[in-house]
């Protein structure tokens, strides 16, 4: 928890409202984003990202499974966010863990799409490897590292960047199977398939501090926000998921103004992110 | 009626409810020795009983019954399992109670209801062993477990009996034994058909298809059906049927369960501070004796009424 | 214990519930296909309440929406746990779970923890939280038959069961969910619907004081959807609102007799 005095909080309710925030950004602007991947080895794709004092870890890994029979052509994901201790004195034992299960769905409902799958940042089918028998199931693990405000929006770019890091290997199944049998799998160490990231959405949240609203809020203003809406949007401009916090209530007009706003500004944080990926992929190929 | 008199009558309210709370025992033994019971009941008297059949449609069979104000939902769905080696042709009951957080102020998530264990293992021995105990001498009891044979050695219905309390009020297990026999009897045992993976499917009653495996066994034939009742012992005062408030001043219960020919299935005294003499057990006996006749009434009354609709 | 001591054996339901192919309703997209039940896209299940079903709480409330039926149950306030800290405003605590026959096979419950936490979200706007400083007003619900839109019944029920108890709220909540199926937009969609929808859109909100407290969208809407899904609910809320009402009015009419 942020303590602060009456001083500060009006100095930052104040700054927003005349669009001057305390660290100097306009209300629509983020904080410079740092991304780099690769940073965990022995995962199938990861990377970090950094937006101002907030840091997060997120990893990709890849095993065989098999497809649930509700849906048998198709894979699944497990997304799980974990605040560690050092972002915050806070998170000690059980303390994160409501804000992680916050997280988690979160981020399950913005990046999973609907039952069927329609607007799922993955796409799904292509994660069987033989219809009914075996599919490749993902573990999407997020860490926060350092918390400073802003937590969503920075797990999902993470994600985004770890996806566009995973290879997965090629699966190379053994042709003759006779009915119930488990296929047996070769797995191949050279070849990988790149997964399409271009329709993976970004988390913009919207936090709603006194009349106004805001991008990437530090940990003081979310301290002073009425309610959030966190919505992801893709690169078609399509809205693929929405949340909202706080307990405030908010007028109906509002929030749709807030869906314009979050779409216009995605389409200046998709293309910051994918050349800050673009560029964290060059040097670790370098290195 | 003049407004002071109704004012009077307030005020000597406050102080019956006062008496109550501040001294519960006193408050209760003016009442035994005059033989009424605060909510007016003779010391013998069971509260309103009800029977509801079929209240939950996701499952094959389900009752909701209630005592006063103790209510309980029991529902049953068939599933189908392998049958154990020991016994090919025999299916399997399993029988859970739930104290759920919203039936008691007692209860909160995460951690469950004291009386929640003992009530499902007191249900349990009633109803298995019951079972059981019949169906080894090849008489029928309550349930014979070969009724819930499918193919012999290869399939068999497995019953989840499922009760959650709804409202807790005290004679927790009377209602809970009430509930899951009028479960069973609403139960209707879906029609099944082995397809070609050898997994046993659901079909449709009106297709008529031919590799129907149980034409028959819709119904669970119910044998000697018990029923309970449960009596405070204090001092020589019985008082049959007691609310959570009685429960919790006097602690010494007799759970008697008797079945449809008044042969004693089970008796429970779980210790407490009066002893019983062996008269006072076979005067709950005779009362429940009595409770036996009404409850059976009731759960044909409610069956009778289900066919009518 | 004769049915424990023996391992329990692995069983599977026999329902039909594994079948690869849509039902046939689904199958002519832009057709005229007909809801399941028979009614209109932009038509709710008749909605039924009523308070006063758990004598033991300080407050509660029964719901059936079509085959979805809840009980919720309201305690308190009373005194928050030891180990919380002094708090000069209430605290509201939530808990929604699943009855393991609410669903077609046995104990596939939806994630309660999850709903836990909307159902928080969606109530603790609207209860003013200032009139019982120290202590936890508990929400305990118990879903009893799982018929799709779970949680907005959920929802909607515990503000009546609020009611009931006579916590101070500055409104009624009420809750609504819509499917998009292909390009259309069913309001209040059974648990066949719920299974097959691309995305869905909740919306819990106060209707008399116009304010939403909870939205949540999954899937892939357009903006202009995403209006249209919102009017839909927000119609709905205020018609369930008035229906909430007069159950709330005819039970303190009753009691007063």
């Amino acid at each position: 928890m942020v303590g602060l005095s009456l001083g500060e909080r009006q100095f930052i309710q104040g700054g927003i409202a005349q669009d001057l925030r305390s660290d100097g950004r306009k209300r629509l602007t983020y904080r410079p984003i740092g991304v780099e991947t690769g940073v965990i080895p022995q995962a199938s794709g990861s990377a970090r990202v950094r937006m101002g004092a907030t840091e997060v870890i997120a990893s990709v890994k890849a095993e065989l499974g098999r497809p649930s029979t509700l849906h048998p052509d198709k894979g699944k994901v497990a997304i799980y966010v974990d605040c560690s201790p050092t972002a915050e004195p806070m998170f000690e034992g059980r303390g994160g863990e409501e804000l992680s299960t916050e997280l988690s769905v979160a981020l399950q409902r913005c990046l999973l799409g609907g039952k069927s799958g329609g607007g799922a940042a993955i796409d799904l089918s292509s994660l069987v490897v033989v219809e009914g028998k075996i599919c490749w199931d993902l573990y999407i693990d997020g860490l926060v590292v350092s918390s400073d405000g802003n937590l969503l929006d920075a797990l999902g770019a993470a994600i985004k960047a770890a996806l566009s890091n995973t290879g997965i290997p090629r699966a190379n199944v053994a042709s003759s199977v006779l009915g119930d049998e488990q296929p047996e799998v070769d797995i191949s160490d050279e070849e990988f398939l790149q997964f399409d990231t271009s329709s993976i959405p970004v988390i913009v949240t919207l936090t709603k501090v006194g009349k106004h609203y805001i991008v990437d809020a530090t940990a003081e203003e979310e301290s002073q926000m009425s309610s959030a809406v966190s919505i992801s949007v893709n690169r078609q401009g399509h809205i693929c998921g929405l949340t909202k916090r706080g307990g405030t209530g908010l007028d109906p007009s509002i929030i749709l103004d807030m869906i314009s706003v979050a779409k216009h500004v995605s389409e200046q944080l998709i293309n910051k992110l994918d050349s800050e990926i673009a560029a964290a992929e060059a040097d670790e190929e370098e290195s | 009626m003049g407004y002071s008199n109704a004012s009077g009558d307030l005020s000597s309210e406050m102080e019956v409810d006062a008496f109550r709370r501040l001294f519960p025992l006193r408050f209760y033994e003016r009442h035994l020795a005059e033989l009424i019971r605060p909510d007016g009941r003779a010391l013998g008297k069971a509260r309103d009983t009800t029977i509801a059949l079929g209240a939950v449609a996701s499952a094959d069979g389900s009752a909701l019954a209630k005592i006063g104000l103790t209510t309980m939902l029991a529902a049953i769905k068939m599933e189908v399992m392998t049958p154990l080696k020991e016994s090919p042709d025999e299916g399997c009951i399993v029988i859970e109670f739930h104290m759920p957080p919203i039936c008691s102020p007692l209860v909160r998530p995460g951690r469950p209801a004291e009386a929640a264990p003992v009530v499902s293992k007191q249900l349990s021995d009633t109803i298995l062993r019951h079972v059981k105990h019949f169906s080894v001498r090849s008489f029928s009891g309550m349930i014979d477990l070969k009724d819930l044979s499918l193919v012999s050695g290869k399939a068999a219905w497995m019953a989840y009996l499922d009760i959650y309390c709804l409202d807790a009020d005290g004679s927790l297990f009377d209602v809970a034994l009430l509930s899951a026999v009028a479960a069973f009897s609403h139960l209707q045992i879906p029609v099944v058909s082995m397809n070609d993976e050898g997994k046993l499917i659901v079909v449709s009653e009106e297709n008529g298809e031919k590799d129907v495996v149980n034409k028959e066994k819709r119904k669970l034939r119910l044998n000697r059906i018990p029923f309970s009742l449960t009596c405070i012992l204090h001092k020589k005062y019985i008082l049959a049927d007691p609310t959570a408030e009685e429960e919790s001043i006097f602690e010494t219960v007799v759970t008697v369960v008797l079945d449809t020919s008044d042969q004693l299935v089970s008796l429970y005294k779980p210790g407490g501070p009066a002893l019983a003499f062996t008269s006072s057990v076979q005067d709950c006996i005779a009362l429940t004796k009595q409770r036996l006749k009404e409850l059976q009434t009731i759960l044909d009354e409610s069956i009778s009424g289900m066919e009518v609709d | 214990m004769a049915g424990k001591a023996a391992p329990t054996p692995t069983t599977y339901s026999p329902s039909p519930t594994t079948q690869k192919t849509k039902p046939s309703f689904f199958k002519n997209h832009d057709a005229d296909w007909v809801r399941p039940d028979g009614r209109g896209f932009h038509q709710c299940r008749p909605a039924f309440f009523r308070t006063g079903a758990v004598n033991a709480a300080a407050g509660s409330a029964y719901a059936e929406f079509g085959n979805t039926k809840v009980i919720v149950s309201v305690f308190g306030p009373r005194e928050s746990k030891k180990a919380m800290m002094y708090s000069d405003i209430g605290r509201l605590n939530c808990n929604v779970s699943y009855a393991t026959f609410a669903t077609p096979v046995r104990g596939q419950g939806s994630d309660d923890e999850d709903f836990s936490s909307m159902l928080h979200k969606a109530l603790e706007g609207a209860i003013i939280l200032e009139t019982f400083p120290k202590t936890t007003v508990d929400v305990f619900a118990l879903v009893l038959e799982s018929g799709g839109s779970d949680l907005p019944v959920v929802i909607s029920c515990a503000s009546v069961a609020l009611a009931d108890a006579g916590i101070m709220m500055y409104d009624l909540v009420a809750s609504v969910s819509v499917s998009c199926l292909a390009k259309n937009l069913v309001i209040d969609p059974m648990l066949e619907e719920e299974s097959y929808q691309d995305g869905s859109l909740m919306l819990t909100c106060m209707p008399s004081k116009y304010e939403v407290t909870q939205l949540t969208i999954t899937g892939e809407w357009s903006a202009a959807k995403i209006n249209e899904g919102m009017q839909l609910c927000l119609d709905a809320c205020s018609k369930l609102a008035n229906i909430m009402r007069s159950c709330l009015k005819e039970a303190a009419s009753g009691s007063e007799e």
